[in-house]
């Protein structure tokens, strides 16, 4: 079919213009792509479904949404009515939200796995250093625009969970108090803080779709990594991107989409994971519920700040954990890069996923000293894992290569 | 990964997510089972009837409006009935009550709240609101007074007046009292996301849509990729 279209006449009138052969060609006919890659590499291209999704039932809520923390009857306010209204009033209202709502946290998984790949196959590793960097910015705005948008229904967990967030940055020296009242745009949480979340909420997410062009060229400058983990060229042990990876991914995406659809209309809560219980109860600043815990996404890096008595400790060990990130491809100095003949790391990296479900399900639970001691450890795993990294290759025995894929 | 690893790595997780949803009641306490049909007319409207009759007297619903219960297929009372039930208020108001927020205050020391979300807004959901309304006992320990003390509220000690007269109640009323906490629950489930099951209906074609169009992507995936030795 794009053959066809190539060879139409408004095609060559805007190629001429354009050079749109020469893209497409460079980009997806003849953008070699190693044959192997397993289903696991389908995680990319539905994390950017996903941000299309956000991006487009974001801007149809933004319709009716109102930013505004005036009260109204019953405590409730312009914002919590407003949510109300597209759920209840607004034609197909309803599935927009839920769609929405339940898109963060698919965005989330979808990432999360899209991130587990890169660890497990070494594709962090050069000449991909700038790719997983790029990537890991990506995730951070990610945090953010959830973070932000979170606040929006103005609900009991979206009001004290943004609160012990600004927080934390209150405990930073010097600049932490100022930091914080910028950020809330006032001395505590309320309607100037809802102004500028929806504002910046509306930002991210064209933030994140122009970094995701910048992880899009960067991939296809470095081409993909292959869970071999082998340097392949252009040949016998690669094909191209369209049609055989448009089509993978074409099925993947109906895969996911059973998935998603399935939450959307028949669990959209997903019992209190996807949206909290409290956050059907309306903001109330008089009253603390008794468990504040973020959504499911952001609790691993919640235990490692609260696995610290030290206020300070725990924010600077949380900015740590994030940005330690940014390292890992100059911390593993292992020449091999899947973990598939790296019999040390494969166990390391296994460890560190299950590591990060513990901590967590301990980011979502209520505190108790089991948990606190359970956190604790591993978080200490979590910041092992990387700095052992520099190390590993010197005593790890990787298994013969194969000669090509 | 594998395509099947992966699928069953993600049915299992799905799987496990949802029962170990946010059940259980913040007091530790077991909440009872409701007998809950939200999408049962008959269950709903017989809610209608509790709600509008008993705990309207304290409560609103605020989101539901009068022509919400015109509106709603579930409820479809008739323009008549809802006349009757809104008296002067507009047809757009919502179910709000008649007692001001000052005077619950003087009474009852708070504001009750507004019960359009309460089955959302509560672990348990539709079963917390079953056992707190069928939990009203005599204090073991006789330090809240009769009707203040409810086995299922955190802290047991609770504002609201036992409104079904559940405490005291005669034997022979058991079942009548029980089906009236049932049909309120089904009511508030409803109202609580009130296109649930037109949810539920479009979410049947919706996934019948969806596994056909992965068929047919996989076998159009198959047959691009026949020739590739992998």
């Amino acid at each position: 079919m794009l053959d066809t279209i190539m060879k139409s006449k408004l095609f060559g009138w805007i190629d001429e213009r354009t050079g749109a052969e020469a893209i497409i060609k460079s980009q997806l006919t003849e953008y070699e792509v190693p044959k192997n890659l397993n289903y696991m590499w389908n995680f990319g291209s539905l994390a950017l479904l996903v941000l299309v999704l956000q991006i487009l039932t974001g801007i149809f809520l933004a319709m009716y949404y109102k930013p505004s923390a005036a009260l109204t009857m019953g405590g409730y306010t312009v914002a919590f009515d407003s949510v109300e209204r597209i759920m209840r009033d607004v034609n197909f209202g309803w599935l927009i939200r839920y769609m929405h709502a339940v898109g963060a946290s698919a965005f989330f998984v979808v990432v999360y796995m899209h991130i587990g790949r890169g660890l497990y196959y070494g594709s962090y590793k050069g000449p991909r250093e700038l790719l997983w960097i790029i990537g890991v910015v990506i995730l951070l705005i990610m945090q953010g625009a959830a973070f932000f948008g979170y606040l929006l229904p103005w609900g009991q967990m979206s009001f004290w969970g943004a609160t012990v967030i600004t927080n934390l940055f209150g405990a930073l020296p010097v600049i932490g108090g100022f930091l914080q009242e910028v950020l809330r745009g006032g001395f505590a949480v309320g309607d100037p803080t809802l102004n500028r979340f929806f504002s910046l909420h509306y930002l991210f997410p064209l933030l994140l779709a122009a970094i995701v062009g910048g992880h899009v060229h960067a991939l296809h400058v470095v081409h993909s990594n292959n869970p071999t983990g082998l340097d392949v060229h252009a040949g016998k042990s690669t094909i191209p991107f369209h049609p055989y990876y448009t089509i993978k991914d074409a099925f993947g995406v109906g895969v996911f989409l059973l998935f998603y659809c399935y939450v959307v209309f028949f669990n959209p809560q997903m019992g209190g994971y996807f949206i909290e219980v409290d956050n059907y109860v309306p903001a109330n600043n008089l009253q603390t519920p008794p468990h504040i815990a973020p959504v499911w996404y952001l609790t691993p890096w919640y235990t490692i700040l609260r696995s610290f008595e030290s206020k300070l400790l725990g924010v600077v060990a949380m900015g740590a954990s994030l940005a330690i990130l940014f390292l890992l491809p100059f911390l593993d100095r292992s020449k091999v890069r899947s973990a598939r003949y790296r019999p040390v790391y494969r166990q390391m990296v296994y460890l560190f996923f299950v590591t990060v479900i513990i901590l967590g399900y301990c980011g979502h639970s209520a505190p108790t000293p089991t948990l606190k001691l359970i956190g604790q450890i591993t978080t200490a795993y979590y910041f092992a894992f990387f700095l052992l990294l520099p190390f590993v290759h010197k005593f790890e025995k990787t298994k013969p290569l194969p000669e090509e894929i | 990964m594998k395509l099947k690893q992966l699928l069953t790595v993600a049915c299992m997780s799905l799987a496990l997510a949802l029962p170990f949803g946010v059940q259980a009641n913040e007091g530790g306490v077991a909440l009872k089972h409701a007998e809950v049909d939200a999408s049962s007319h008959e269950q709903i409207n017989r809610g209608l009837t509790v709600f509008t009759e008993v705990c309207m007297g304290c409560h609103s619903a605020k989101y539901v409006t009068y022509k919400g219960l015109l509106d709603y297929p579930e409820i479809g009372l008739t323009r008549e009935a809802v006349d009757e039930l809104r008296g002067d208020r507009p047809i757009t108001s919502g179910l709000i009550t008649d007692l001001s927020p000052e005077d619950a205050t003087v009474s009852y020391g708070k504001v009750p709240p507004d019960l359009s979300l309460i089955v959302n807004a509560r672990r348990g959901g539709a079963n917390y609101v079953y056992s707190i309304l069928t939990g009203f006992e005599k204090d073991p320990e006789g330090k809240i007074l009769d009707g203040n003390f409810n086995e299922y509220f955190p802290g047991h000690r609770i504002a609201m007046p036992d409104p079904l007269g559940w405490l005291d109640h005669d034997e022979a009323d058991t079942a009548e009292l029980e089906a009236q906490a049932n049909d309120v629950a089904a009511f508030l489930t409803f109202i609580g996301d009130p296109h649930q099951n037109e949810r539920h209906a479009i979410g049947k074609y919706v996934m019948i849509f969806l596994i056909l169009l992965t068929i047919v992507l996989y076998l159009l995936k198959k047959e691009v990729w026949k020739d590739v030795k992998h």
